[in-house]
């Protein structure tokens, strides 16, 4: 009975302190509902803003769209603020509002069940266990690094690191570095390391599409004019937010709005690349759009350098310092840094989580992670994800999207409570015609036909399992409101089995 | 169709363009979309200068992933010095849904001129037009137009360069324009100028479809532009107040809408034409606050 005795008691069970989890609190918070814990398992709150402190680190979403709105910000140093200004945002995120004493550090999710008998989910952490009647996960899309298998990697005679677990005691000062990748945080890296590196060598397997970066610093009149007029801040939100919007046009694959796209892309390469065999070794061979389209004014001028150095086949191979690429070349360096990117197609936390009979949720996901309005799993009663399936965006903020499914699952949380409903869980059958919605949504963007292989596809199946394949503001107009129709209800007074 | 659009993209995924002559005027009309969905076809007429490509570049494609589009590049129906009339263009209008969309209800969207035609065209054709959409639409020019209006036929006899700068100056909103620069404005902005253009502009100097308005019984939707300096809002606030089935929604734009916001007018259209009755008559829409 011990055990039992270490058991803490809530209501509702918060996994993660990242962007997802301090939303949803925060709205918990504004309702008055108090009886909830956080669980975190690192040592401060931030998920990937505190996770990525790579050289260079930041977003590439305009920072007054890229924050809450109801904690908006006046005083953002920049257009798109560094990511150490995010992290301590979200700080203050954590603190304004009083989630701090909600939150259990280093309590990392290493089981959560749900136990039938009590309708309630046990999580177990390393602080201990807890158990309540509902469990919403917001463990992150972008959070647990994705290290690729490479023969030898073990014993590289340097120093070798993730991205996303930078290590700060090592001086790139006169090194020889390779950065493997060329996504999202490789070309905010490599500008960065090559200023101070001796050599530099960048492993690209595919060449990503960059635009312009139209960044700038906030002067202080007009920090203090947002401070001053907030309504001022609102439209600026607005009009982010509607100008990202238009891109999606592009992702719609109207055959317009590709080629203006790619010309803007392009266009940034031929001004920035004179060298005609580098821009074409820059130059992406799938239609823009379907992966990732990067924003960055220095990534390309960084190869203008003699010390650095673009290899244009993957990493195959490690052996003593020598990385060897699929090409056959050798390259002998002092680190490597692995800019690989995230487990997003799979996240890890599907393999800790366990549902009605014991059903593991990985198990259940074993052809792809789903979830009926991207936010609840059949066979995982009252557990909601915040970030879960299909709530990717390849063009827009991920924070509107948290706010959505905060408000969704606050109208589940609050349906339950004013029907005396004890357990919700989505219907198999809603979940299912969500599914095809989402496919008939897919049909026709570049994701699905612009010749790419991206982690927005699931591996296994090809379906588009990431990404909410439509305009953002649809997303909440559609599933920004909790739907009772798609959930099967057992009432409070219903005695247990 | 002229040569300079056949080496452009194709306007939406599985476009048909087609022309039909009405009173002896060669007209074409675009169609994309499904047509098997349980709302109404949307016919799209555009505005002065405009062409579907021109001013639908954005709400045509993308409109037509949920609903059947149809939209006019409306033609010069008159020769010489003849004045062009709003009953010139409500032909060409109706010819098109009688050749694309015979024997249906339509939603029939307009914008600025095409506004005005829309509505005079709903008005006299109600079993037609069963939902409306008059963005950035008036009913009566009135001194502030005027005004400008003059201003723009004088440059315009004069073949002065800086017709261009007036008429960005006058189509955009100020606060879009407050973070551009000339380079920003160069090549996208410019309004092609021909006679079936200065027509458009001397028919815009004198509408008046103010008797016509209150006889529109179609479900309307009616979207103004906060910052519109051509169309300016109390002409959409005063069309939202003569037509009885009417609701009103209005942008943080200028004049130039589709392209200033038009993921935000097309989410209000696509909306609306899905469930025209969504919100009752007399609503204001709410806003999206991101």
């Amino acid at each position: 009975m011990t055990k039992q005795q270490s058991i803490h008691d809530t209501s509702i069970i918060i996994v993660g302190a990242g962007f997802g989890g301090l939303g949803m609190a925060m709205r918990l918070k504004e309702k008055g509902v108090d009886d909830f814990v956080i669980l975190e398992r690192a040592d401060d709150v931030g998920g990937a803003w505190r996770d990525n402190t790579y050289p260079g680190v930041a977003c590439d979403v305009p920072s007054h769209l890229y924050s809450f709105s109801y904690m908006p910000k006046a005083d953002w140093s920049r257009v798109f603020s560094p990511g150490g200004e995010i992290w301590s945002y979200l700080r203050d995120c954590a603190k304004k509002p009083g989630l701090v004493p909600h939150i259990h550090f280093g309590a990392e999710l290493l089981k959560a069940e749900w136990d039938e008998a009590s309708r309630r989910w046990l999580v177990e952490t390393p602080q201990g266990a807890w158990r309540a009647q509902y469990l919403i996960t917001a463990t992150g899309v972008l959070a647990d690094a994705h290290l690729p298998k490479i023969p030898g990697v073990q014993g590289f005679t340097g120093d070798a690191f993730h991205s996303a677990c930078w290590d700060h005691s090592i001086s790139l000062e006169g090194k020889r570095v390779g950065i493997v990748g060329s996504g999202a945080s490789a070309i905010q890296i490599v500008p960065e390391v090559a200023k101070t590196a001796s050599e530099l060598v960048v492993f690209q397997r595919s060449a990503p599409y960059i635009v312009p970066r139209p960044d700038r610093a906030y002067s202080s009149a007009e920090k203090r004019s947002f401070e001053r007029l907030p309504e001022s801040m609102d439209a600026l939100r607005s009009e982010i937010f509607w100008m990202g919007e238009y891109m999606f046009a592009q992702r719609r694959a109207v055959p317009a709005f590709v080629a203006e796209a790619r010309d803007m892309a392009l266009g940034h390469l031929a001004d920035q690349i004179s060298d005609p065999e580098l821009r074409d070794n820059l130059t992406p061979n799938y239609v823009i759009g379907c992966k990732r389209v990067l924003i960055a004014n220095n990534y390309y001028p960084a190869f203008n350098q003699d010390h650095v150095t673009l290899e244009t086949s993957a990493l195959e191979k490690v052996d003593g310092s020598t990385a060897i690429a699929v090409s056959g070349k050798e390259y002998d360096l002092d680190v490597l840094i692995f800019a690989t990117g995230f487990e997003a197609p799979e996240p890890p936390v599907a393999h800790v989580v366990y549902g009605r009979g014991g059903v593991k949720l990985a198990d259940q996901w074993d052809q792809g992670m789903q979830a009926y309005d991207s936010t609840a799993v059949p066979n995982f009663p009252n557990m909601f994800m915040v970030l879960g399936p299909n709530t990717g965006l390849g063009h827009h903020s991920m924070v509107y999207m948290i706010e959505a499914q905060a408000d969704y699952i606050l109208g589940a949380l609050e349906h339950a409570k004013k029907h005396g409903v004890e357990v919700l869980e989505a219907k198999p059958e809603a979940e299912a015609e969500y599914l095809l919605d989402i496919e008939k949504r897919s049909k026709g963007t570049v994701w699905l036909d612009g010749g790419c292989k991206f982690w927005y596809r699931d591996p296994r199946s090809d379906r588009l399992t990431v990404l909410w394949p439509d305009f953002a503001y649809a997303f909440r107009d559609e599933n920004g409101t909790f739907h009772p129709e798609g959930y099967s209800e057992t009432a409070a007074s219903t005695a247990a089995e | 169709m002229k040569d300079t659009d056949t080496m452009m993209p194709p306007l939406a995924t599985g476009v048909v363009t087609r022309q039909i002559e009405v009173n002896g005027v060669r007209v074409t009309y675009h169609e994309a979309g499904q047509s098997n969905t349980s709302c109404p076809p949307i016919v799209m007429v555009h505005g002065s200068s405009g062409t579907t490509r021109g001013h639908f570049g954005f709400l045509f494609p993308m409109l037509a992933v949920r609903h059947r589009v149809i939209s006019v590049d409306l033609a010069n129906p008159v020769t010489g010095d003849d004045p062009l009339e709003l009953e010139h263009l409500e032909a060409q209008v109706l010819a098109v849904i009688a050749n694309a969309v015979p024997d249906q209800e339509i939603t029939l969207l307009g914008y600025s001129l095409g506004a005005a035609i829309a509505g005079f065209t709903a008005a006299r054709h109600p079993k037609i037009v069963c939902n409306l959409v008059l963005l950035a639409g008036w009913m009566k020019t009135d001194m502030q137009q005027l005004l400008f209006n003059r201003v723009w036929h004088e440059l315009r006899a004069l073949k002065s360069p800086k017709l261009d700068d007036f008429t960005v100056y006058g189509a955009f909103g100020a606060p879009f324009l407050s973070s551009k620069t000339f380079e920003d404005l160069a090549g996208g902005a410019a309004m092609p100028l021909d006679d079936f253009v200065d027509k458009q502009m001397e028919l815009n100097s004198r509408i008046d479809i103010v008797d016509l308005v209150p006889d529109i019984t179609a479900t309307t939707l009616i979207i103004a532009c906060s910052y519109d300096m051509m169309v300016p809002v109390h002409h959409s606030r005063a069309l939202f107040g003569t037509i009885e089935n009417a609701r009103y929604a209005e942008l943080a734009s200028g004049h130039a809408v589709v392209f200033e916001r038009p993921a935000e007018a097309l989410r209000l259209i696509d909306l609306f034409a899905a469930n025209p009755q969504e919100y009752p008559a007399g609503a204001t829409l709410p806003v999206v606050r991101p």
